[in-house]
């Protein structure tokens, strides 16, 4: 890990109209993310912790602000240049882990390789080592739903790295797993950020999950704060 | 092509409704198919040629034609009376017989008998279709032609017609007059058509007929009532329009044909008129059929597609979040249309082209001079063309609907 940023954002507010009403999500966010950083968001529902996470992941863009990430600035790049940068540069995993039912785990893990220029041999080769690297090399032909929630996740992990991305953004990634499965998946996301050097972003309602993290952040009505009210966290 | 395992496996996502869709496509590209081929044959049949094409000669004023065998030798060498005057290349006449293998009984389907009565040998020259037959089929006709000239009573019939009236070559038959009221012919049936346009026709040797009708007069003391007006139709076959011209001018100002008159028109424009009276449903078939049948199969296919992009917007937002461009994720949802319904058109196409022409022997659909109509060549690949525009048409509208998903939207609801 190294104090140089990977993530920067910079006085970031988020806001919709809802009819003549303005609401919003995030007020003059700054944030600064070093690479190799394990980062936490947590907070309590309607805080704006996943918008943040899809504002950083290109998925949205703010309403004022910038966000970098690397050396590029996110929150200027058209639609298109956004999907091919989250292509090369973010792994994306999800809380209900979004497989393609009618892929298996191999042909879902080799989706995001499909838009690159690769050999069907190199294609393979990544898929399998993606796949060897979150523990189901031997599961690569099975259909999702042949596998179990855990196993899935893992499934969705290895997709989101398969490109070697920069940064791994993940909403909720144990939300819908029993605790040893969570345990597992965040053992993976770990071993992802200590031995790859990748820098994680993880949005959590789970303590327990957030502890794993090099930091925690909290938000709160689209603000970060230091000082968490617990019972904001007492009824998620 | 590295999308392509994703378009046929979204395709099998749900097989039922991939295969309803699919049989909706091939029912109606088969209806398509039907109607495009009579209409194809019939266009065909009307189109003028440039060269070898044919002349009918008909009664001037009167349908049906009905004019005296007198007329024959005249009209068969086209009116010429100089040295100058030029001579079709080849002609023939037509004296339709009508009858029915059973007497005093209702006319059917098993009994009925439609010949051409004409000399033998021009069925080889001037019937179409049958003068342009593949060696085989063809020296099976000139048996049955010989036959014919050594036999004037016999009769070739088309293989469908014979198997209705439960014959066989070789079988004698009778044939009661329907049109020839109590003129009785007995024939010996001495071959068959080739399978196809003359299946339900027959042909008897104009020359039994006209010695028959000598006979009626000798044995009832008074002739026929249709004794002078045998002949209803001439053929006669010339190399290029400046002759079918000066051929039609001889005939036209010919001292021979005062009563009844006649006139020639070239083939294509006779059998346009003797459709004249199925203009009506020609027309619908064309222009409310036809495009009706194409407009349901873009909804069959559109109501499909919608369907399935309404049940995976989630699936696509995943797509967007993983990189692909909306235009990737539109052309994977038209390629999975367009791809179901060249296949499924094709299938069908060439399943009708092979099935009708291999297995039926034509469509039956008797109308003017024709029983029944094969399947055009052009179908072979009539139903990929329909299936891709009917399919991109089906699917253009979901599939651009796809671009606008919004990711944020999807999961937000998700959530």
């Amino acid at each position: 890990m190294t104090d140089q940023p990977i993530v920067r954002v910079s006085n970031v507010s988020r806001y919709f109209k809802r009819g003549t009403e303005r609401v919003n999500v995030l007020n003059n966010l700054d944030l600064n993310v070093p690479e190799g950083q394990f980062l936490a968001l947590m907070g309590p529902s309607g805080s704006g912790k996943t918008t943040l996470l899809n504002l950083i992941a290109g998925l949205d863009t703010p309403s004022e602000g910038e966000i970098w990430v690397g050396d590029r600035c996110v929150s200027k790049m058209s639609e298109a240049q956004l999907a091919r940068w989250r292509n090369e540069h973010v792994g994306f995993v999800f809380q209900f882990y979004h497989l393609l039912p009618v892929l298996s785990a191999f042909e879902n893990v080799e989706l995001p390789l499909l838009l690159l220029p690769l050999t069907a041999k190199k294609r393979r080769e990544q898929v399998m080592t993606a796949l060897e690297l979150v523990g189901l090399n031997d599961r690569n032909s099975h259909l999702p739903s042949q596998l179990s929630g855990g196993q899935q996740q893992r499934v969705g992990i290895a997709r989101a790295i398969v490109t070697d991305p920069t940064l791994i953004v993940a909403d909720e990634p144990t939300g819908d797993l029993d605790a040893k499965s969570a345990h597992e998946i965040l053992d993976l996301l770990n071993v992802l950020q200590r031995s790859l050097n990748k820098t994680i972003l993880m949005v959590t309602h789970d303590l327990r999950a957030a502890r794993r993290a090099d930091r925690i952040q909290h938000l709160d009505k689209g603000r970060l704060v230091d000082q968490p009210d617990e019972e904001l966290y007492e009824a998620g | 092509m590295k999308f392509l395992m994703l378009i046929f496996k979204n395709l099998r996502r749900n097989l039922l409704r991939s295969m309803l869709t699919s049989a909706g496509v091939m029912v109606l590209v088969f209806v398509i198919t039907l109607i495009w081929s009579i209409l194809g044959f019939l266009d065909i049949a009307t189109s003028e040629k440039t060269s070898n094409f044919k002349g009918i000669v008909t009664e001037k004023w009167s349908i049906p034609s009905q004019m005296p065998f007198s007329y024959a030798s005249t009209l068969e060498n086209g009116a010429a009376r100089e040295e100058s005057d030029v001579k079709p290349i080849d002609s023939m006449t037509w004296q339709f017989f009508i009858g029915s293998t059973e007497k005093g009984k209702a006319f059917s389907l098993s009994t009925f008998v439609f010949a051409f009565c004409m000399e033998p040998r021009k069925l080889l020259t001037m019937m179409d279709e049958l003068d342009s037959l593949a060696p085989g089929p063809k020296a099976e006709l000139e048996k049955a032609v010989q036959a014919m000239e050594q036999n004037r009573q016999g009769i070739i019939i088309g293989q469908k017609r014979l198997a209705a009236l439960d014959k066989r070559v070789g079988d004698r038959i009778k044939i009661f007059g329907v049109n020839y009221r109590d003129l009785e012919l007995e024939c010996e049936i001495v071959g068959t058509f080739p399978s196809g346009r003359y299946d339900n026709n027959s042909c008897i040797n104009r020359d039994y007929l006209n010695a028959s009708l000598d006979a009626f007069k000798v044995s009832k003391g008074k002739p026929h009532p249709l004794a002078n007006k045998t002949m209803n139709l001439v053929w006669v076959k010339v190399p290029n329009k400046d002759t079918f011209t000066k051929v039609s001018g001889q005939i036209d100002n010919s001292p021979m044909f005062a009563s009844p008159p006649v006139k020639i028109e070239t083939a294509s424009s006779g059998v346009a008129n003797f459709l004249a009276a199925y203009k009506d449903l020609l027309t619908i078939l064309r222009w409310v059929l036809a495009p009706s049948i194409i407009a349901t199969l873009a909804v069959v296919i559109s109501n499909a597609i919608s369907i399935s992009v309404r049940e995976r917007r989630k699936e696509m937002a995943v797509l967007k979040v993983i990189g692909f461009q909306p235009n990737q994720i539109m052309f994977l949802v038209l390629g999975e249309a367009i791809l179901l319904g060249v296949v499924a058109g094709s299938i069908s196409s060439i399943g009708t082209y092979l099935f009708v022409n291999r297995v039926m022997g034509g469509i039956p659909f008797p109308i003017a001079f024709f029983s029944s109509f094969p399947v055009l060549d052009g179908a072979l690949w009539w139903g990929a063309a329909i299936g891709f525009v009917t399919s991109f048409a089906g699917s253009i509208l979901p599939a651009l609907s796809t671009r606008s998903i919004k990711v944020v939207d999807v999961f937000s609801k998700v959530a």
